[in-house]
């Protein structure tokens, strides 16, 4: 037990850099990830037969691909054919903006068709516009369903970094294996890190408990 | 007296459903009109015309002597007219003061000062000043559909529209929704009434509008639409509503 922890001492800078990267891919990701899909919705709600069809068609094909094979794609294969050595980082960071973007795209989306067609209709017929109605009626509501498939997707993202490993970001799960390979100790070691990924999902949990809780009512309105 | 709306061979679809077929009719000002009639007979759909939540494929809808289908402002027409729904419509979002005021303040109707007043004078219409600050999931059916009247009327509208009001109600809040309706009737409201609540519309209906299948079958005074009505639709539909549930 003395020797699990001594390990562990041992271990922790080079597993704690790893989480570092680990949460710059996933912040970076999801901050991007939630501007795409913001405008991604918007296309989807747009009526406009173009745009929507672009959409559709987005979401279809980001969702029917595994993250690893689009980072390899993206990584190895766009490389290769561009002739240019992508920055690993850069690379893990674009796949999962993308992947990210669809289905956050889908939540956004989804939140607001979600809303009641009645309240729109109450807010046209006291002769709101468009904007007023979506902004003061619908998005409050919508946000308040949205909440947990989000924070659900933070969760998703955040483990899908793991993935990307495969095109050597030098991320928590990475860095695990590269000690491994030089102590030989897997147990340990991979149980660091899924520790590790467990105490930051659980701290995200929380918080989003909290958010939710704060947002019942919409209070702050 | 002077007409305030007046529809003229309004037709509607929804692709090759045709749902009403050749409506006209007239509302004068300060007048009550209800609309009754068996579900599906598109009592609702005409209603919902009338401040353009539908759109009509022929036809004319003049409001205020203004055709709905020509005007460009929506919003500022709709600003005039107010609605009420089967099933309340509360912003769940925000109290019974927001719901209220929050249309006339954006709108500019009412400033800030105003708007508390006209909500303290519209609750005690209603007669629930006590439910100011409280949010609508706290409301029963009952509270909450006197509620959406007070903030229909927040706007100041010249036409009260109600779609099927106590409809969504237990049996026991009907009451007081409709007593709420008929002391506004009382002040002069000009009133469009669909609804399934016969004495109602028999006690306070200056007009009855009885329609089936997308038309107007029977247009009359309520006392001799329910004592004695022309066409033999109506006698049916009549008798079966109001027969009493043990004979």
């Amino acid at each position: 037990m003395n020797d699990y922890f001594s390990l562990l001492i041992e271990c922790l800078p080079s597993l704690l850099a790893g989480l570092k990267i680990t949460m710059i891919m996933a912040g970076a990701s999801l901050i991007l990830a939630f501007i795409v899909g913001l405008i991604l919705a918007i296309f989807a709600l747009s009526k406009i037969k173009i745009l929507e069809i672009f959409y559709t068609a987005y979401v279809y094909i980001v969702r029917g691909i595994p993250v690893m094979i689009f980072g390899l794609f993206l990584f190895f294969g766009v490389g290769a054919l561009l002739n240019i050595k992508f920055d690993p980082l850069l690379a893990s960071i674009i796949t999962l903006t993308i992947n990210a973007s669809a289905y956050l795209a889908e939540i956004f989306r989804g939140g607001i068709k979600a809303v009641d067609i009645g309240q729109i209709e109450a807010a046209r017929s006291l002769g709101l516009g468009y904007f007023r109605t979506m902004a003061l009626v619908v998005i409050p509501q919508a946000v308040k369903i949205m909440i947990p498939p989000i924070i659900n997707q933070f969760i998703t993202t955040l483990k899908d970094t793991s993935i990307l490993s495969v095109i050597s970001v030098r991320e928590l799960t990475m860095n695990s294996q590269i000690i491994i390979a030089r102590n030989y100790r897997p147990f340990e070691v991979y149980s660091y890190a899924a520790v590790m990924y467990l105490i930051v999902i659980v701290l995200l949990s929380i918080l989003a408990k909290y958010v939710e809780r704060s947002l019942q009512h919409g209070k702050n309105n | 007296m002077e007409k305030i709306i007046e529809v003229k061979n309004l037709f509607k679809s929804y692709g090759d459903l045709s749902v009403l077929k050749d409506i006209s009719f007239s509302v004068e000002k300060g007048e009550v009109l209800c609309i009754i009639g068996p579900s599906g007979s598109g009592k609702s759909t005409l209603l919902r015309c009338l401040n353009r939540l539908e759109e009509i494929q022929s036809g004319d809808i003049e409001i205020f002597g203004t055709n709905l289908t020509k005007v460009k402002n929506i919003n500022k027409f709709r600003e005039k007219i107010g609605m009420v729904f089967q099933l309340f419509n509360l912003f769940p979002n925000y109290n019974v003061e927001k719901n209220i005021i929050l249309a006339p303040v954006q709108l500019g109707i009412l400033n800030k000062h105003q708007a508390a007043e006209k909500v303290g004078e519209l609750l005690q219409k209603v007669g629930l000043e006590e439910k100011r600050n409280v949010y609508p999931d706290t409301l029963s059916g009952g509270q909450k559909q006197r509620i959406a009247i007070a903030r229909a009327l927040a706007m100041n509208p010249s036409i009260m529209l109600f779609d099927e009001p106590t409809s969504a109600l237990d049996p026991e809040m009907v009451g007081e929704v409709l007593k709420v309706m008929r002391s506004l009737a009382e002040s002069g409201m000009t009133m469009v009434v669909v609804t399934h609540e016969m004495n109602f519309a028999r006690e306070v209906a200056n007009r009855v509008i009885f329609m089936a299948d997308g038309y107007i079958v029977e247009e009359n005074k309520p006392d001799k639409i329910f004592t004695n009505p022309d066409n033999e639709r109506t006698q049916a539909f009549l008798s079966s509503v109001l027969k009493p549930l043990d004979s």
